[in-house]
């Protein structure tokens, strides 16, 4: 595999704010990596800065194997969606799929044949000589779109394209673009706040914070070994459990704080005494009749049919389990988790243990 | 009787009234005084008759008069002369500013808000002052202009009857730019960032994201901008005593100042209304534009 886009060692500065600090990645061509993190984190700044739309401050960027340093967006041959789609309101489906072949000199004819190929692909066929304002938001995403895919550029950049159509649009949308990622052989940088759109479509997550990167690789690695309890949190949904917890004096067991001196197994043994945080992914824990290792208080019951979400009267620990229930508010329940599942955190820094 | 007084606080009637205001007053000091001086220009008006509203019907004499006034095509031609070059000048020189202050660069905003002085300023004061600019003796214009060697010989802009319009034009084009400006930056304005973005992703270097963003986006503004520039300077009128008085021989006199001449210098208030009703025909030309071009938004 060749490195498709290669940043090195990248400082963003807005005047005083620092907004990426030495980013570093390395982007495979033909791979899906998606940037997650919360809004603020640097994620669109970054990709913005691929794109050349944000100059950087230091560090050096390489699309293809050739430096970006100084070249201006319409030379770096990437494309870009934008979560506002971006579509120019004066033209038709069909000028705003041809727009950047027509300024590239490409002959009418040879453009409109593109274009009539690429609404093909998209499913733009029959509206090719409507408005923008005259179509609805999923099939704007879709001009959006064929824009990018009609220039066959070096590299797709989405910035959030997916926020602003309803839910069930949102995941049908979604498997659309990996779809087509995938026929296209195309590389693409996809940003994200949602961590599921991240991890249902990327080969590579990225997860970012505060202009780093907190942690990036597959998906299922990221959920299996967060490296710490900022990733730990944001991956996954419902959020992981933190529990505040000291280890035993045996090393190999957690007493958890808050919990009526129940405790969980620890996957490797921690010196006793040691305050630690355990985080706990509520769809590892198991609602047991015997050898429960701690006890909560059921506060809430939420069932969507398919799932139910149990969480604790001191809305310490929420908890998934698939099957419907006949556990109550109010009753006491014992939880059990294997060790395998426990993540441990250091309270101080939040590192993975 | 009491449905009445509720409907007339609170349901259609109070709508009516606040609609009939609007209208009665638009209907005294606008319409009215349109309609008497179309009136007027059908009739035959001097002294005698000034205070009757029924007067000598004289049908299309006094526009045949006027046409056959010999300063008639001269007026015509210096009126198309300072619509077109005060439009154009305020138009190019406005949108070049308003393009200029859209850049981000420190004060931007502040500096674009102090051109607004030239359009706070009454137009007999901006007159006088381009009065004495223009002055062929002392001006300042003629100084600067020998001392870049560009004029060898003093131009007397004022009463040169070569210059004499584009004295005038000079002036109205600095009094109207600021208002071309800030309408023209409001429109800039309203264009989405992100449609620039994309125009450059899309390969569009700056000439081209001019003219094939921001042109067509800015269409209605422009329009709206061409018309009410072209309303203004007809309206134009008290850059005209202040700076030539219209002269030398009529040579800078327009449309707008040759009526007011005829009605309240020459006391033909017959010719002068008929010389308005021209304009005013001008005027809702450029009105239906205007109204054309709003209505044809694109945007969204």
């Amino acid at each position: 595999m060749t490195v498709q886009i290669e940043l090195n060692n990248i400082d963003k500065h807005y005047g005083t704010f620092h907004a990426l600090k030495g980013v570093s990645l390395a982007i495979e061509k033909g791979s899906f990596v998606a940037l997650v993190g919360p809004s603020g984190c640097g994620k669109s700044t970054l990709l913005r800065s691929i794109a050349g739309l944000e100059s950087i401050t230091s560090g050096s960027l390489r699309i293809a194997g050739e430096t970006m340093t100084g070249v201006p967006p319409r030379k770096r041959d990437v494309a870009m969606v934008f979560q506002s789609y971006a579509l120019y309101p004066h033209m038709t489906v069909e000028e705003n799929l041809t727009y950047s072949l027509r300024l590239h000199g490409v002959h009418k004819p040879e453009a409109k044949a593109r274009a009539a190929e690429v609404a093909a692909t998209t499913g733009l066929s029959a509206l090719l000589h409507r408005y923008p304002r005259e179509l609805s938001g999923g099939q704007r995403q879709r001009v959006a779109m064929g824009r990018a895919i009609i220039r066959n550029p070096k590299a797709f950049l989405f910035d959030e394209p997916l926020s602003n159509l309803d839910a069930a649009l949102r995941v049908h949308m979604r498997k659309e673009i990996r779809a087509l990622h995938d026929r296209l052989g195309a590389t693409s940088v996809y940003v994200t706040h949602d961590q599921v759109e991240a991890m249902t479509m990327a080969d590579h997550v990225v997860v970012m914070r505060d202009g780093c990167i907190e942690q990036q690789g597959a998906p299922l690695e990221l959920y299996d070994r967060p490296v710490s309890r900022f990733v730990a949190g944001f991956i996954g949904s419902p959020a992981m459990n933190f529990i505040d917890a000291v280890v035993a004096e045996d090393g190999r067991t957690a007493v958890l704080q808050n919990t009526d001196g129940g405790t969980v197994p620890l996957p490797s043994p921690l010196e006793p005494g040691r305050s630690i945080v355990v985080g706990l992914r509520p769809e590892h824990l198991r609602v047991v009749e015997h050898q429960g290792t701690f006890q909560i208080t059921v506060g809430a019951i939420e069932s969507t049919g398919s799932t139910t979400f149990i969480s604790s009267a001191d809305d310490l620990i929420t908890l998934v389990q698939a099957d419907r229930t006949s556990i109550a508010a109010g009753d006491r329940v014992s939880l059990a988790i294997p060790e395998i599942h426990v993540h441990v955190f250091d309270p101080e820094t939040g590192l993975r243990l | 009787m009491s449905r009445f007084f509720n409907s007339l606080r609170d349901g259609v009637g109070f709508d009516l009234v606040l609609v009939g205001a609007a209208l009665l007053f638009l209907l005294a000091l606008a319409g009215l005084p349109l309609l008497y001086n179309v009136l007027m220009s059908f009739q035959q008006v001097d002294m005698f008759t000034l205070g009757t509203l029924i007067r000598p019907w004289a049908g299309f004499t006094n526009y045949v008069d006027v046409v056959r006034q010999p300063e008639f095509w001269l007026v015509a031609r210096n009126t198309l002369i300072f619509v077109f070059a005060s439009m154009a000048g305020q138009f190019v020189i406005g949108f070049s500013l308003a393009l200029f202050f859209a850049q981000k660069f420190p004060g931007a905003a502040t500096i674009r808000g102090l051109f607004l002085v030239s359009w706070v300023m009454p137009g007999l004061v901006v007159g006088a002052i381009w009065s004495w600019i223009l002055a062929g003796d002392f001006g300042v214009l003629n100084t600067i202009l020998k001392s870049l060697g560009i004029i060898q010989e003093t131009v007397f802009w004022k009463s040169d009857p070569n210059y004499s319009i584009w004295a005038v034009v000079i002036a109205n084009i600095w009094l109207g730019t600021a208002f071309n400006m800030l309408l023209l930056a409001v429109g800039l304005a309203a264009i989405p960032r992100d449609l620039y973005e994309a125009a450059e992703l899309d390969g569009a270097n700056a000439f081209q994201r001019f003219w094939t963003i921001t042109l067509p986006m800015m269409r209605s503004t422009i329009g709206a901008v061409l018309s009410l520039g072209l309303i203004g300077t007809l309206q134009q009128f008290d850059l005209f005593p202040a700076i030539t008085e219209g002269g030398p021989a009529n040579t800078s006199s327009v449309a707008g100042y040759w009526s007011w001449q005829m009605s309240f210098q020459l006391y033909d208030f017959a010719k002068g209304a008929t010389i308005s009703v021209m304009m005013f025909l001008l005027v809702l030309f450029a009105s239906v534009i205007y109204v054309r071009s709003t209505r044809h938004e694109v945007r969204g």
